[in-house]
């Protein structure tokens, strides 16, 4: 029998009887929606989280902080690290790391012009600050020649406002202007820090980049050599150095990015400079960059595993990532449980198809219909009620995966101050359109076995009796 | 007469089941039906002359004894094979026609091409000309149900005969006809075998159907009693 005889028979035995065949259909038809649209939401998900993480910052990035790691119920778990230039290298040897940049912080008053401000300055090696995943949308990075130069990140113009021009200005700004950070280009900044002596020292800047928008943890900060920052540094602990005390930096609570509270507990060493454990000189972090988001998960895991308080973008991801799929495991759960009952549908009408056609059947196997030939008819006509479910299902799965999107773009733009266009909530990528209809034919297939390997067995002698 | 018959039952032996008790339909049947014969096979109704039929024709097994079609022994193909040999072999009229009712009559008459794998064209065309030397050629688009019993019989003739079979079984051809479409159905079914040099063994109770025979075995009890040459 020819192929294109068995599907053009399977189809118009199947239209014969419209109404079930139809409500058979539907039962196919729902099945493949709620898998499509269920699994739909689980890849929306993970795409959108992706994507706004990706805004938040690089994925590559892995910074690590001194001080201890906590378990959950607040005990350290093991010694504390020091960040070193021993660390450091230690880092740069982690198979996957590929750029490794000790960091130092300081923050203080600032001028820029009439205008007035703070600036949080972060000192990096600028040898591997491309390496970083820095980039200047403005100017350019630092130079390892650079001295007192500074790229600003993109909002840090916004640090500063004109203390004169508003009060004339009077009321007619309320809250904070947005500002073109080009502006800052070739600027000159004058920082003001002060030590624990109450000496003040004040130090010009030079911007010679502005950073892209691209990441926003970097957006709020200026960065420079990490000589630059030392030595500033170095006369703000100068006073803590002379009086004993601890200042008013010393303790000191950052709140990192994973929401985990870390206790920094560098400049509050109570015995300093007596001992070897001197720790006046130690990093405030160390940032590396890993080849790919893989690499990171995985020297970010390393890291951990060696005592070091890491953390990075990317194992948010890791955790966004068992979210969507334990999602999708459910969700998919619930569709596939509605496609086995619409599999159950396909059995009962097939089979009662048999008991209406056992005549018919019969008749064919007397003029010729092989086996092979029956089987194949009521395969075929099983397999065609799911392709037909399925491609329908798929269609009522766009349909529903746009009205989804529509009413949850609203929700989100309501919600987001943020601007930038909304992401999907549920998203049907090409292969998981291929795979709900091929699973679908197979569903109906799988369905057809049984009524098939009934129609066989159905005697020509019994059917064509004259009664 | 050609020496090697085209169908040889040997001995035929059938027995049912019926609760406790073993019934014997058949009892050791022989006949020989030659090639280009017309052979009736006369009896009353339970004489098991339907089951001999269904067991030459390969669609029971008996209990004991051999079938031969053609060379072929029934006895050692398989069930799933049967239907392939019966193809090749075989056409069968039945009483009620036994037509599909969902298919016109062009595709009753041309089902078992499709089976046999024919192109559609090829085997519309060939359905189509059959249909027409049968008097059908105009209601080739017509349901089995639109038909009338004589028209609906000349679909299942065209049927048995579309893919040129050696031998062709007609189990009560006429038992549903008026005595003018009875005769009309066999003298076309006849003319139509002889101009093939086909063989047909006949079923029938109707001594007036079994006399278009060139050959009348009686039946009784299962058995054979009688036979004549006309």
């Amino acid at each position: 029998m020819r192929k294109k005889d068995l599907f053009l028979m399977a189809n118009q035995n199947l239209w014969r009887r419209k109404a079930r065949t139809i409500l058979t259909c539907l039962g196919v038809i729902i099945g493949t929606a709620s898998i499509v649209v269920m699994i739909s939401l689980g890849i929306g998900l993970r795409i959108s989280m992706e994507q706004s993480m990706a805004q938040w910052g690089s994925l590559n990035i892995i910074n690590v902080h001194p001080g201890m790691q906590w378990d959950e119920s607040g005990n350290p778990t093991g010694e504390e690290k020091r960040m070193t230039d021993e660390t450091v290298a230690e880092l740069a040897a982690i198979p996957g790391v590929t750029a490794v940049s000790p960091q130092y912080n300081i923050d203080g008053e600032a001028k820029l012009g009439r205008k007035e401000g703070y600036l949080n300055i972060v000192g990096l090696d600028p040898a591997v600050m491309g390496e970083l995943e820095f980039s200047v949308e403005h100017g350019r990075l630092l130079a390892p020649e650079d001295r007192f130069a500074i790229i600003a990140g993109s909002q840090v113009i916004n640090n500063f406002w004109d203390e004169r021009a508003a009060r004339r200005g009077g009321m007619m700004m309320d809250g904070p202007q947005q500002q073109d950070p080009a502006e800052l280009l070739d600027q000159r900044i004058q920082l003001t820090i002060r030590n624990q002596a109450g000496n003040e020292r004040k130090q010009n800047f030079f911007v010679v980049g502005i950073l892209d928008e691209k990441n926003m943890d970097r957006s709020w900060q200026v960065y420079a050599s990490i000589h630059d920052v030392k030595r500033l540094r170095d006369f703000m602990m100068k006073g803590a150095n002379n009086t004993g005390q601890m200042g008013p930096m010393a303790k000191e609570v950052m709140y990192s990015g994973s929401g985990m509270m870390v206790a920094s507990t560098v400049k509050d060493s109570p015995s300093r400079g007596s001992r070897k454990d001197d720790r006046s000189n130690d990093y405030d972090s160390i940032m590396v960059r890993a080849k790919d988001v893989a690499q990171t998960k995985e020297v970010s895991q390393e890291l951990r595993d060696r005592g070091f308080n890491a953390w990075s973008m990317a194992d948010s991801l890791k955790d966004i990532e068992n979210v969507s799929r334990t999602m999708q495991a459910i969700l998919g759960g619930i569709g596939g449980i509605t496609l086995f009952v619409a599999a159950l549908g396909i059995t009962n009408t097939m089979v009662m198809s048999i008991y209406e056609r056992t005549r018919e059947i019969g008749i064919m196997k007397v003029i010729g219909a092989s086996f092979a030939d029956v089987r194949s008819i009521f395969l075929t006509e099983a397999a065609l009620i799911g392709l037909f479910g399925g491609i329908i299902g798929l269609g009522f799965s766009y349909g529903a995966s746009q009205v989804v999107n529509k009413i949850g773009a609203d929700y989100i733009q309501q919600g987001m101050m943020m601007g930038g266009p909304a992401a999907n909530i549920s998203v049907i990528p090409a292969w998981l359109a291929a795979f709900a209809v091929v699973f679908s034919i197979f569903i109906g297939l799988a369905a057809g076995l049984y009524p098939a390997s009934r129609a066989i067995k159905v005697s020509p002698i019994v059917a064509i009796r004259n009664e | 007469m050609s020496p090697k018959p085209i169908l040889q039952a040997k001995n035929i032996i059938k027995k049912y089941r019926m609760g406790t008790q073993v019934v014997s339909v058949l009892n050791s049947i022989n006949l020989d039906v030659y090639p280009g014969e017309v052979v009736s096979l006369l009896g009353k109704s339970g004489c098991g002359k339907t089951t001999f039929l269904n067991i030459a024709a390969g669609l029971e097994r008996p209990t004991k004894g051999e079938i031969i079609i053609d060379g072929h022994l029934l006895n050692k193909i398989s069930e799933s094979k049967m239907s392939v040999f019966r193809r090749k072999y075989i056409g069968f009229v039945f009483q009620l026609y036994n037509l599909i009712p969902s298919m016109n009559a062009l595709e009753n008459a041309i089902l078992p091409l499709v089976f046999e794998g024919i192109p559609a064209r090829e085997r519309e065309q060939k359905g189509r000309e059959l249909l027409k030397t049968m008097g059908l050629g105009d209601r080739l688009g017509h349901k089995p149900s639109e038909m009338s019993g004589g028209q609906r019989q000349r679909i299942s003739l065209a049927r048995a005969i579309i893919n040129n079979p050696r031998i062709i079984f007609a189990d009560e051809p006429t038992g549903n006809l008026d005595s003018r479409t009875t005769k009309e159905i066999l003298d076309l079914l006849i003319s139509t075998l002889r101009k093939n040099g086909q063989t047909l063994l006949m079923v029938t109770h109707d001594q007036e159907v079994a006399r278009h025979g060139d050959r009348i075995i009686e039946m009784a009890d299962g058995k054979i009693i009688g036979e004549k040459v006309m």
